[in-house]
């Protein structure tokens, strides 16, 4: 029997986004798997490169004048940069086919909680969208930076531009996977699958998470005995307060204003009695107002709802069985998401997660290399000699470039990274050769040697190389 | 003129939260009358000089203002003043009248001033506003409090406002505890709220530097030391403390409402389980409440800040009940007929009223060695460790025989949470107590000459009441003080010699050589000298325990060098590093030095330590960070605002 061997893809979307493509091929089996295909924006630019992607993977799975359907899809969870590209290129996905779909058990229809979730996730998206659509409308406050950044976040959920045509691009994407693929499947942490069209004991896939525990985990930082869907109740009771408070920048303040908090009678109009509170209009003082202060809650809630659909990531370790390497994909998973998978069981005869772990060779960075989308105490665990670290990200990002943009790669862990892959970190923005030294390293697992594992291959249409790496 | 003087105000408030008047075995607890120093609410207009009364209430040191941007409204200031309000002792406990709220708010922000002014034996003057890039730096009469800023739940202190923002939200819809679904909370009607936000703000008064988040404790510190606070206050309530220990039949052991802060606040959120935060003890699986047994390991291990100060909330809380154990052990043989086994069920109220006596005392006792001890600590870098030297040393300074045991509980408490200071050999007192400086012919020559300089300047501070001429006056003498080490001194003592007695109080006008143990060094060329900041020159007044009074002065000076730091993908990152002493003379003793109590700046193993924890922070402690796209990398200062009270 020949040697298993991977192919890994991932394609420049040229901003915020991942879209990978493993190609697995052992003797004449050969198998396929998409871990995701979108970009942050959906703009005309971002479609066109988007479309030049689904065009070549198109070609990749073409064979002798024969377009083979995807084995596997991966949607790891329902944020524009992950999923757009369903949605841009849904016809050319639908020439292509896909055999099968997986999604996580939260996105499974009919089952209760993940429905609840749903709901409540639904819900603060769309109160936020509110938030949104309101504060921009209104002139007499100083809105500062809040409606940019809800702005931003809620672009994470496809609804920036026109809510009213173009609703909700990653509901739309599952809903077009859904119709695609000849079979779908909702994975729950714990499981194990096998690679379609290859030995049962080839590859081996384990399913980490999103965690089902509902008392734990779902959190940035749960309490104990704290569980998620209720912090989600807590966040969505804070935008009722906040859309409550907007109207008394409207014509007419919802009836509730009349006595909440206090009683109509207490309320005094500032602009009638300036003169009547106190020092706060003194002169020389207005460093000291709090005019706008109150609007930096509405951030607050959008950061939670985008930490909350992160940690719904599909997570996913590819074990290569014979060669005992391990491939792990993390969506964009955030610490609560990691913790969890502690508590995972693969069953009898199956590994662990630590070992998993220690048997990486390949770990796609969690959202794009952000310093809280990779748990430091699972990371040191990634001690393989062969480590490789793919990162998509494309610090021409306009939220990454701009004055106090986002900080991705987080600094201080790209440099752990780094240290951890002995410098061999692949870059979607095509940022690897300077950063990474060629010396060094032992003989076999140095960058020089792995560069002849690497193939980079450029297309028309993207600014950037498809990066391949080879493992087997 | 009137001759009899106005000494004390009275005013109503809760004792707990509004959500313990709604419950019948709480609510005849949960009111007090409150007694604060009378000041005078009346000052003078700027424009015309002319004494006029603004309302909030406005006092001396705090400034009430009741605007609630969010409803597009302000509330009518209450008149403390006003004959109704004066014979009342104040407005009426209300949830629903925004005047109570600001009466309530300036009466435990006040109460928790005198504790603090009490205990240090000086006026506090808040840390001035930095302008001008923080260049120049603007005196601060009032921090302003701000009872209705925003609709979250949430509280927090706004350093570049000078103001303490509370927030209100509306309760969930759950009945759970003392909840009333759907209601309005105020985080301003919560005394534990208050003064841990106040607490905050006077910490940074003391020591404007431990906003630097340089080590995992500094934080943790700010947010225990004012857990402590609110918690310590609470204790020296006395009808609270008698109820409690006659439903726990005199023990400490079995709290329940007591031990916990912010109930009311805990409950109502939607996913809250009850008291927002239960540093001591908590509920088990049966309901009943255990208190939290010391664990050594968790100090190496847990890194958020809350979590991290609890510990200290918790070595605090120990060391109390050590106290109270020991002080108590003779009531209760006596209550017992001799067996010291009090039985099952409510305790006399004679009993009860002895026993809530001690408490309230070791509390009292407690809060103010805890204050003091800020005097006693570093003025920057602060660990637990430094604190419990500088409360041992505080405590042997105001009680030298330690006839209660304080001493000896607290650094037991210490130990057993595995809270263990640097360079000291054993955890006796001796070792714990600061030094006494060791000095050489030389640098007792430059003690003298320093003291002679300092003992005319100082002496006038004394006696100067308007807390902003006593800023300024000590910015002078600071900026003398300056000159004075940094230029004069050589000449008549020579730059040798001078420069060893710089060392001696943790500072230096040469180059720095910093490299650690395993190899890493700072390129010299960044170790140019730096400048000497003179911080603080404070002339401080208290009585101690037996007697004894202490008339120090306090100066604190710190030096920094401003490092530019290569991060892992080339980022430049600037990282502050400082050192600097605490310096204690005594008054009484014609200037003799007590205490130099340092953090040199020519320490490599700390500046790297710094180094390596700034540059991971932001991974470790995810409070800091709830925007994963600021990546807050712990070389900022403190921002209270995502450090949530919660």
């Amino acid at each position: 029997m020949g040697k298993l061997e991977v192919n890994v893809s991932m394609y420049p979307v040229g901003e915020l986004g991942d879209c990978f493509l493993l190609k697995f091929s052992q003797d004449d089996a050969h198998c396929s798997v998409l871990i995701d295909s979108g970009s942050f924006s959906n703009s005309k630019a971002s479609i066109a490169r988007l479309r030049v992607i689904a065009e070549d993977i198109k070609q990749k799975q073409t064979l002798v004048g024969k377009v083979n359907p995807i084995d596997v899809v991966v949607g790891t969870h329902q944020h524009n940069d992950h999923l757009s590209n369903f949605v841009h290129s849904k016809d050319i996905f639908k020439e292509i086919g896909m055999k099968n779909v997986w999604l996580s058990w939260l996105d499974e229809p009919g089952n209760e909680h993940a429905d609840n979730i749903a709901k409540g996730e639904r819900k603060l998206v769309n109160k936020l969208e509110e938030i949104n659509a309101k504060i921009s409308k209104i002139t007499n406050l100083k809105k500062g930076q809040t409606a940019q950044r809800i702005n931003e976040i809620l672009g994470f959920y496809g609804l920036d531009k026109q809510p009213k045509q173009n609703p909700v691009i990653p509901q739309y994407a599952l809903n077009n996977l859904k119709e695609i693929a000849e079979a779908i499947s909702y994975l729950t942490p714990g499981k194990v699958l096998s690679l379609p069209s290859f030995p049962e004991d080839a590859v081996k896939i384990y399913v980490l998470g999103p965690p089902t525990d509902n008392d734990m985990l779902f959190d940035i930082n749960p309490g104990k005995g704290e569980s998620y869907d209720e912090k989600l109740k807590t966040a969505i009771n804070g935008t009722d307060a906040f859309l409550s408070a907007l109207t008394n920048f409207s014509d007419c303040p919802c009836d509730e204003e009349s006595y909440f908090p206090f009683n109509e009678r207490y309320k005094m109009d500032p602009t009638e009695h300036a003169g009547a509170i106190g020092s706060y209009n003194l002169k020389g003082q207005e460093w000291r107002k709090i005019d706008d202060d109150w609007l930096e809650q509405a951030e607050r809630l959008a950061l939670y709802l985008d930490t909350y659909t992160n940690n719904s990531s599909l997570v996913l370790a590819f074990e290569m069985v014979q060669a005992e390497k391990v491939l792990l994909f993390v969506g964009d998973a955030q610490t609560g998401n990691w913790l969890s998978w502690k508590k995972v069981d693969f069953g009898a005869g199956n590994t662990s997660v630590s070992n998993l772990l220690a048997r990486t060779v390949l770990y796609k960075v969690g959202h794009h290399c952000s310093h809280n989308a990779t748990l430091p105490e699972c990371l040191e665990k990634m001690t393989h000699p062969e480590l490789v670290a793919m990162i998509p990200v494309d610090i021409t990002d306009s939220h990454i470039s701009r004055k106090n943009g986002w900080k991705m790669p987080s600094a201080n862990l790209y440099k752990r990274i780094k240290e951890l892959a002995n410098g061999r970190i692949l870059r979607m923005d095509g940022n690897y050769q300077s950063d990474c030294p060629i010396e060094g390293g032992h003989a076999d697992t140095n960058w020089g040697a792995m560069l002849s594992h690497v193939n980079m291959e450029k297309i028309a249409g993207l600014n950037n190389e498809i990066v391949t790496y080879k493992i087997y | 003129m009137n001759r009899t003087k106005q000494v004390y105000r009275y005013l109503r408030g809760y004792t707990l939260d509004p959500g313990f008047s709604t419950t019948l075995d709480t609510m005849s607890i949960n009111n007090t009358i409150y007694r604060i120093r009378w000041e005078d609410l009346t000052v003078s207009d700027q424009a015309n000089g002319n004494a006029v009364k603004r309302l909030g209430p406005v006092g001396e040191y705090f400034e009430v203002i009741d605007v609630d941007p969010p409803s597009r409204c302000f509330y009518d200031p209450v008149d403390l003043d006003s004959i109704n309000i004066l014979s009342q002792n104040g407005l009426q406990p209300s949830e629903g009248n925004p005047q109570f709220h600001q009466q309530f708010l300036y009466t435990i922000a006040m109460k928790t001033l005198e504790d603090f002014e009490r205990s240090l034996g000086r006026k506090l003057i808040w840390s001035p506003r930095r302008i001008r890039n923080g260049r120049k730096e603007q005196y601060v009469g009032r921090i302003r409090l701000y009872p209705h800023a925003f609709r979250a739940a949430n509280a927090y202190y706004d350093t570049t406002k000078k103001a303490i923002l509370f927030g209100y939200f509306k309760a969930a819809l759950q009945v759970k505890g003392t909840n009333f679904p759907g209601g309005a909370v105020f985080t301003c009607l919560s005394p534990d709220i208050i003064s841990h936000e106040v607490t905050h703000a006077l910490l940074d008064s003391i020591h404007p530097r431990f906003l630097e988040n340089t080590n995992r404790d500094v934080p943790a510190f700010h947010e225990g030391f004012s857990d402590i606070i609110a918690l310590l206050q609470r204790f020296t309530i006395k009808e609270l403390v008698i109820d409690q220990l006659i439903s726990t039949s005199g023990s400490l052991d079995k709290f329940n409402f007591l031990g916990e802060l912010a109930t009311q606040f805990g409950t109502a959120l939607a996913h809250g389980r009850g008291a927002l935060r239960s540093a001591i003890g908590s509920y088990n699986k049966k309901g009943k409440w255990e208190r939290t047994v010391p664990d050594p390991t968790l100090y190496q291990t847990v890194t958020e800040a809350h979590q991290r100060g609890a510990i200290l909330v918790a070595t605090f809380f120990d060391a109390l009940i050590k106290v109270y154990n020991f002080k108590t052990a003779d009531l209760i043989r006596i209550a017992s007929n001799g067996s010291g086994v009090l039985p099952e069920g409510s305790i006399s109220m004679d009993l009860a009223k002895r026993l809530a006596s001690e408490v309230c005392e070791i509390s009292d006792h407690l809060m103010n060695i805890a204050i003091r001890a800020l005097d006693y600590c570093p003025p920057i870098d602060i660990t637990f460790g430094d604190f419990l030297r500088a409360l041992i040393t505080a405590d042997i300074d105001f009680a030298e025989a330690d006839e209660n045991n304080y001493r000896i509980a607290l650094i037991d408490a210490f130990r057993s949470w595995g809270i263990f200071p640097n360079g000291v050999n054993t955890l006796s007192e001796e070792s714990l107590q600061w030094s006494q400086p060791d000095l050489n012919e030389v640098e007792g020559k430059a003690l003298q000459l320093t003291a002679d300089f300092l003992k005319d300047k100082v002496r006038d501070l004394n006696s100067i009441s308007d807390r902003q001429i006593i800023w300024e006056r000590s910015q002078e003498i600071q900026k003398e003080l300056h000159k004075f080490l940094v230029e004069k001194k050589r000449d008549t003592l020579g730059a040798e010699q001078w420069e060893q007695w710089l060392k001696k109080i943790g500072i230096t006008s040469e180059p720095l050589k910093l490299s650690e143990p395993n190899g890493r060094t700072l390129n010299a060329s960044k170790s140019v000298p730096v400048p000497i900041e003179i911080h603080k020159v404070r002339p401080a007044f208290r009585v101690g325990n037996q007697g004894v009074i202490l008339e120090q002065v306090i100066v604190t000076i710190t030096q920094s060098i401003s490092v530019n730091v290569k991060t892992g993908d080339g980022h430049r990152q600037s990282m502050r590093f400082r050192g600097g002493s605490t310096i204690i003379f005594d008054r009484s003793k014609d200037f003799s030095l007590s205490y130099i109590i340092s953090k040199s700046i020519n320490d490599g193993t700390r500046f790297f330590s710094q180094l390596d924890y700034q540059a991971v922070v932001s991974d470790q402690n995810t409070s800091f960070t709830d925007s994963m796209y600021e990546e807050n990398n712990g070389f900022e200062s403190i921002n209270f605002a995502s450090l949530h009270f919660h």
